[in-house]
């Protein structure tokens, strides 16, 4: 299992090719192109088989009745849309999903705001102290979601910030990723045009708003879809931190949802259908940012 | 981590930064009354400012009071038979807490230590093959492959309770279509997340599912950066496929193999959603996070013993994130 000698595989991402290209050169090359064929079969089946739980969740979706309560199971769509009127009635869904956009809106904005200023501080300005405080951040890293739940839970009770919209918002608020991707933006432009600038005599926040961010701008759409899609998928923090049902996200609404109507198979896969398909929309049209955003992330940060 | 930061923190040190004029007084702003290259009044680089703190100060209020601040927060609270409507009715007891971890319970500390082994090594296992399979079938290559690479990544667009809702009907022991599958095949049907034996490789699978598509993603990447040139060479001297990946492509590969290993162990530690969804009968696929959450939950008395729990899982996490740390350094060292 390698790659294939054909033209294509070849012509790409080879920064190391030292002599002429071997192009057509004959001989293994014929022999290995049959294997590609099989080689792209084999991978659409199995991206195909990847698929077969969102072909199954929409054939169940839109079977007639409730349950299913025979085999042989159903494997085409019947087309029955009266579920998702059924799944639609049953909740408050426009609440959890107003909740929701509210709520990672509101998460982007402050994140962006937040990563920009210390992304600007840690790539541009120069202060004692700034390795260590960058150090400091990276390792918040470490700390796992889930043993932050009790403290953070004792907090926001004291604060009185249990079943608000804060809770949701303030503890996501900045973003490791975002102030170290902002940072690396800054360390590989052209710093000289800022210099030029505060000669002029711009101020640092000036230099910032109309220099920094307009070069920064690709890192500011990875962060915010990136923020956009955690806070959207997000589901033990606001099940611990919100019980009351009109402050509550979509994940958490979908998750008592099917507490509370366990058995109605298609309405729950309706209700999973209309719930997921505005973020997977939002992923399938941004796919070749949030690739990109996973790539950064794993090759810098995570 | 450190190797893409150790060069970037040097070159933010090593930049030349000449004494750039900066104009003195606020008021002289706009004016260009200082020509560039003249003598500077004020010999102070715009870069060179306390005003740094301010600028990190918003990141570091978040952080301070949610992450670092609890951190610590996290280790006094598992020192105190803590109540929570009323603190000052909390009691102190000393490592009590840490002393109950290690006694029966319903799971008990130990079995949910256990549980998040089991899960961590198949995610690590099953991950780290079948993502670097999938990597070598669909790297570069033309449309075809590329709509697989979607394919492989689109579960992990997903969010985590809708599809292991989906995924819990398709293990479901009567109408779910894998065991309906199963049996149109001949083979032996299971209870799946109904019994003790099968319920976490059932998760384990789930979570292959939605996380295989992002390692195969590091996968490729890592794969896109390798050069041919031994392998080419290889080639020439009749080296087959198989041996050609055992000896050339995989020792290449291994800073990224290394990499994702700990991404995934680090990652599979502190999964939670699937347990909390997919928890058939009986406590088989009761992790570390879910005990955590099952005695924070508010109603119950239980929140120091949780809080133990969650340090013994923050310390066993900073291990791991030490180990990456070194190894990706002598990582980014056989890579460079």
């Amino acid at each position: 299992m390698t790659l294939p000698l054909t033209s294509r595989a070849s012509s790409r991402g080879h920064k190391l090719r030292g002599g002429a290209p071997r192009r057509g050169s004959g001989g293994p090359v014929g022999a290995w192109r049959g294997w590609t064929w099989t080689r792209r079969l084999v991978a659409l089946l199995l991206a195909a088989a990847f698929l077969v739980p969102f072909y199954w969740v929409f054939v169940i979706s839109v079977q007639p009745g409730t349950t299913i309560s025979s085999w042989p199971l159903n494997l085409v769509p019947q087309w029955h849309w009266a579920n998702y009127s059924r799944a639609w009635d049953l909740d408050t869904w426009p609440r959890y999903f107003a909740n929701t956009v509210f709520v990672a809106a509101c998460t982007v904005a402050l994140c962006l705001v937040t990563s920009v200023l210390a992304g600007f501080a840690f790539g541009v300005l120069r202060f004692r102290g700034k390795k260590v405080l960058m150090g400091l951040i990276l390792s918040v890293l470490m700390v796992p979601t889930v043993t932050l739940i009790v403290p953070d839970f004792v907090i926001a009770n004291e604060l009185h910030l249990l079943n608000t919209y804060w809770v949701q918002i303030l503890p996501f608020g900045s973003s490791v990723f975002g102030i170290f991707l902002v940072r690396q933006f800054f360390l590989t432009m052209p710093q000289e045009i800022m210099d030029a600038a505060a000669v002029d005599g711009a101020g640092r926040l000036r230099i910032l708003w109309h220099i920094g961010v307009p070069a920064v701008r690709p890192a500011l759409l990875l962060i915010g879809i990136n923020v956009f899609v955690a806070s959207w998928n997000s589901f033990l923090w606001p099940q611990v931190m919100v019980t009351d049902p009109s402050k509550q996200p979509i994940e958490v609404g979908l998750a008592s949802f099917t507490t509370d109507n366990g058995t109605d198979w298609s309405a729950m896969s309706a209700a999973v259908c209309f719930t997921t398909l505005p973020i997977m929309l939002v992923f399938l049209l941004l796919q070749r940012q949030f690739i990109r955003g996973a790539m950064t992330a794993a090759g810098s940060v995570k | 981590m450190p190797e893409s930061l150790a060069p970037a923190a040097g070159v933010s040190q090593n930049q030349p930064s000449p004494v750039r004029p900066r104009t003195g007084p606020r008021l002289g702003r706009r004016t260009g009354r200082i020509p560039a290259g003249a003598g500077p009044r004020d010999r102070r680089d715009f870069r060179a400012t306390a005003w740094g703190y301010l600028f990190v100060l918003p990141a570091l209020l978040v952080f301070g009071v949610w992450t670092i601040f609890p951190t610590f927060y996290t280790f006094y609270i598992s020192l105190w038979h803590w109540n929570e409507f009323d603190i000052s009715l909390s009691k102190y007891v000393g490592l009590a807490n840490y002393r109950q971890l290690f006694q029966q319970g319903d799971p008990s500390f130990l079995d949910a230590f256990g549980h998040s082994l089991y899960f961590t090594v198949g995610m690590v296992l099953g991950g780290t093959a079948i993502a670097l399979g999938f990597a070598l079938l669909v790297q570069r290559g033309g449309r075809l492959l590329a709509l697989s690479r979607l394919g492989f990544y689109l579960p992990h667009a997903t969010p985590l309770i809708a599809s292991s809702l989906v995924w819990g009907m398709i293990f479901d022991p009567r109408f779910g279509l894998l065991n309906y599958g199963l049996d149109k095949l001949h083979l032996p049907t299971s209870q799946w997340l109904y019994s003790p034996g099968s319920s976490m490789p059932a998760v384990i699978v789930y979570s292959l599912w939605h996380e295989v598509g992002f390692i195969t993603l590091v996968f490729i990447g890592g794969l896109a950066v390798i050069s041919d040139e031994y392998g080419e060479a290889a080639r020439v001297d009749g080296c087959g496929p198989w041996r050609e990946f055992w000896y050339i492509t995989w020792p290449q590969l291994r800073p990224v193999t290394t990499f994702v290993v700990l991404i995934t162990t680090i990652g599979s530690l502190q999964a939670f959603t699937q347990f909390y969804e997919l928890r058939g009968a009986g406590n088989s696929t009761v992790t570390l996070s879910l005990l955590i959450f099952l005695n924070a939950d508010g109603q119950s008395p239980t929140l120091g013993y949780a809080a133990a729990a969650a340090t013994v899982l923050f310390a066993i996490t900073v291990l791991f994130s030490l180990v990456r740390r070194r190894t990706s350094v002598g990582g980014g060292a056989v890579a460079s």
